[in-house]
């Protein structure tokens, strides 16, 4: 298959693609605890809010969101600043993503949770344990193994999404695929090489966290 | 702490432009999807007559540029919002562009010209091209062309590069693309997906729609900016530069 000398570029983007989906999982993760925290709380309009948060953002289509938070981005950080401040591609394209992968694993997290039986936490309580002790001991473990599978899809919806920030000139495998196309006039050849490296990449996440997930359920009785 | 995380993380990654920029510096805007004008080559940088022209100039006029690829879509409102300085796109100069931003003086000029499939001997009229499906890029002086002289008799489809205009063509999906002739002849014609295709009808250079040549666009009022690329024009021009990059490219005077 002949890439045309395209194919260096092609793995640029391709790496560029990685990183922006594990950053984006790092600060979703941590969004995403604080919503799954505000929505199992007693207050009122925590709940509220967190409940806003996810409502809006799994409403509306991810393309928009990145391009509402590319274009409005700008304007908002110029009026803040009071003089041009521009939002790169990269910049908008970050945040984009972890507000939702924030949204989604808000949703994950608050199940898991759920899903630990309340008798445990009683029954730690009645030992008599902190309650830093407690989540740390019965309640992430458990939560862990029972988000695994909702966040391994997150994590693939997100490797997949990156590629919407190729519409605001982020060059990574999308574009870099798109542009090589276009220069070569060969578009079958390119997004099938770019199928195809996503392909790759889902595989091994799959892989990878299925092997998480055994190790979750180790000791546990066959379901 | 996620407001601060999330502030920490845009002043990360967001490029602070300060009004006034020292002059030395510029940034150009090329598109990158119109050979053999400006493309991306295979290793990722941008490359092409207008890039070169580009170059040279910069040299001549002792400014430190840096040139940045901007879809063609996008390009006079990203002037405009200072995203970079100058526009070296092969855009012409038109009446309706000059409303917008500030033209240098033109640095080529060639005319446009029809494309077809080889053998379907279309006459270029409106009785010829009735009910046929033409494609050109959007938002050019092609496209307009089409519009104004074509739209009620055929069927005008527009896309957001030449490229994928001539994809099409080659998929079938249309009749002609009407689009500059160089650009036809060295990025697709000459290509080994263009064999089949071959020009149709005479050049069109009427002024009233394909302007007065292409030149470099700058914002309207930064006469510094636009004095200095007239003159490094000028002087490329006259010490043989401009032909040296001509002829790199074309075996003739696009001039």
């Amino acid at each position: 298959m002949d890439l045309k000398g395209f194919g260096g570029q092609i793995l640029v983007g391709a790496g560029l693609t990685l990183a922006v989906a594990a950053l984006s999982l790092v600060f979703g993760l941590m969004i995403g605890g604080l919503g799954a925290a505000a929505k199992l709380s007693g207050r009122r309009t925590l709940r509220a809010l967190a409940d806003a948060y996810t409502t809006l953002v799994r409403g509306v289509p991810e393309l928009l969101i990145l391009l509402l938070l590319y274009f409005g981005g700008t304007v908002f950080l110029t009026w803040v600043a009071g003089e041009q401040v521009e939002v790169n591609g990269l910049g908008a394209g970050l945040f984009a993503l972890s507000i939702l992968c924030g949204a989604y694993t808000t949703e994950v997290l608050r199940a898991a949770v759920q899903g630990v039986p309340k008798g445990q936490i009683e029954a730690a309580r009645a030992l008599g344990m902190h309650r830093a002790t407690i989540i740390r001991l019965v309640l992430l473990p458990q939560v862990w193994r029972l988000a695994l599978p909702g966040l391994g899809n997150v994590w693939l919806v997100l490797l997949k999404d990156t590629s919407l920030i190729s519409v605001v000139g982020l060059e990574e495998l999308m574009r870099k695929s798109a542009i090589a196309a276009g220069a070569t006039h060969q578009p079958f050849t390119f997004y099938a090489v770019a199928a195809s490296v996503y392909l790759l990449f889902t595989i091994g996440s799959v892989l990878g966290i299925s092997a998480l997930e055994r190790r979750a359920r180790r000791g546990l009785a066959r379901a | 702490m996620r407001l601060s995380l999330i502030a920490a993380l845009l002043a990360a990654t967001v490029g602070w432009q300060s009004q006034a920029h020292a002059q030395d510096k510029v940034r150009i805007a090329t598109e990158g999807a119109y050979a053999p004008f400006n493309f991306k080559a295979p290793d990722g940088t941008l490359q092409g007559f207008d890039v070169d022209i580009a170059k040279a100039l910069c040299e001549h006029a002792h400014l430190e540029c840096t040139i940045v690829a901007q879809d063609w879509d996008g390009i006079i409102p990203g002037l405009l919002a200072k995203k970079y300085d100058a526009i070296v796109a092969s855009m012409s100069i038109t009446e309706e562009r000059k409303k917008k931003v500030d033209f240098t003086d033109k640095y080529y000029q060639t005319p446009a010209r029809f494309v077809e499939k080889k053998g379907a001997n279309f006459t270029i009229s409106k009785e010829g091209l009735k009910g046929k499906t033409i494609g050109a890029q959007r938002s050019t002086i092609h496209a307009q062309y089409l519009q104004d002289n074509y739209a009620d008799v055929a069927d005008i489809k527009l896309y957001d590069s030449q490229e994928n205009a001539d994809l099409d063509l080659t998929a079938g999906r249309l009749d002609l693309v009407l689009a500059d002739s160089i650009v036809l002849l060295e990025g697709f014609l000459n290509k080994p997906d263009g064999k089949d295709f071959e020009f149709v009808g005479p050049e069109l250079k009427d002024p009233k729609w394909f302007g007065e040549g292409a030149g470099i666009a700058v914002r309207p009022g930064d006469a510094k900016l636009k004095d200095a690329l007239n003159k490094a024009l000028a002087e490329i021009r006259k010490d043989g530069t401009y032909d040296k990059i001509d002829t790199k490219y074309f075996p003739f005077s696009i001039y």
